[in-house]
């Protein structure tokens, strides 16, 4: 097991901090909700877990069943992201049909309002 | 119309030059009420409907699934017996709306389906579209042996109270004719299917054409097996 450059914990650590306190700030200003955060921040958490601790890494590999533990790392970063835009789908879906749901309520009441019933044809 | 409440729903999206002559052919028909659905045109549309019908203009495209079921919705609320969809294009005749009328009376169905296949003399439709709908239908026959569909993917269609329930509630967004034909077996609402004249489209094009026909062909079968074998079907 080869231990982690000081190089390479220094650039993880940094962009993992700067990144954590980004979204921290968006989660404080409801930009984004405690899901979106724990997801995101699993993003930058994970590398700087693997840096940081290559044991964690080497482990992660052994408990996997493969070879490079670099390919644990991106295994797991995977799930994170599957699980994010999955979900992200859901709700991508779901707005889509309030969406719709809203314009066309909006739509007929505008109808109601601007053409009184009777005006037009509207009787047998 | 004698004791039933007929309203006619007319989906449009830029048929500024279709939508007037149509209008003025359904007000000599005499005795349906329309509503015209301006999905979202960037013509004429409106302009040249709101004068002769109550028009809905709505905010954004929702595509022909979220006009149509916009209009059921209007058909709900203002306490119709039956509604029926015809396009803005011109291709489906006001006249053939007294033959789902008549049908309807006849042999009450919650769903009547105008077919262009039942009659020789109609306007039938390119040879690769009919083909496309002859594989909808077969699929159909598939998964509900005790219907046969001759048109699925028929824009003429009328529908009772209990379609118009179901139908305000739950409605396809995407190429809704075939969609909505399966969530209506599925349901366990009556279907049926009437011979009507159509006509070969005035103005306009298309929309499904070329690649996109393939895209269609999937998109259709697959949801059409889903509804049926999901047993989780809107309510």
């Amino acid at each position: 097991m080869h231990p982690t450059s000081l190089q390479t914990m220094l650039i993880v650590s940094v962009f993992t901090v700067v990144y954590l306190i980004y979204i921290a700030r968006k989660t404080a200003h409801q930009k984004l909700d405690v899901y979106d955060f724990v997801m995101l921040s699993s993003l930058g958490v994970i590398p700087f877990l693997f840096a940081v601790f290559p044991g964690v890494a080497a482990f992660a590999a052994e408990v996997t069943g493969v070879v490079y533990p670099f390919v644990a790392l991106f295994g797991l970063l995977f799930i994170f992201i599957f699980v994010f835009v999955h979900r992200l789908t859901e709700k991508v879906h779901s707005l889509e049909q309030d969406n719709r749901m809203l314009v066309q309520e909006i739509s007929l009441l505008r109808q109601a309002l601007e053409q009184p019933r009777g005006a037009k044809s509207d009787s047998d | 119309m004698d004791d039933l409440r007929v309203l006619l729903i007319i989906p449009c999206y830029n048929e500024q030059d279709s939508i007037g002559p149509l209008l003025d052919e359904i007000a000599a028909c005499g005795g349906y009420a329309t509503i015209v659905i301006d999905d979202g045109s960037r013509d004429a549309t409106y302009q040249n409907a709101v004068k002769r019908s109550p028009t809905v203009r709505l905010l954004r495209n929702l595509g022909i699934g979220g006009a149509v079921q916009t209009g059921i919705k209007y058909a709900e609320r203002m306490g119709f017996d039956l509604c029926v969809q015809i396009d803005g294009d011109g291709q489906h005749p006001p006249a053939e709306v007294a033959r789902l009328v008549a049908a309807y009376r006849a042999s009450p169905r919650s769903l009547l389906i105008g077919s262009r296949y039942l009659l020789n003399d109609s306007f039938r439709s390119t040879s690769s579209r009919r083909m496309g709908s002859q594989v909808i239908a077969r699929f159909l026959r598939l998964l509900y042996p005790h219907f046969h569909a001759t048109d699925p993917t028929s824009g003429m269609r009328m529908m009772d109270r209990a379609a118009i329930q179901f139908f305000a509630r739950h409605y396809p967004a995407d190429y809704p004719e075939p969609i909505s034909l399966a969530w209506a077996l599925k349901r366990g609402l009556s279907v049926g299917e009437v011979a009507v004249k159509m006509r070969a489209r005035e103005h306009g094009r298309s929309s499904i054409f070329g690649l996109r026909s393939a895209a269609y062909m999937a998109r259709v079968l697959g949801y059409i097996l889903l509804a049926r074998l999901s047993r989780f079907m809107p309510r």
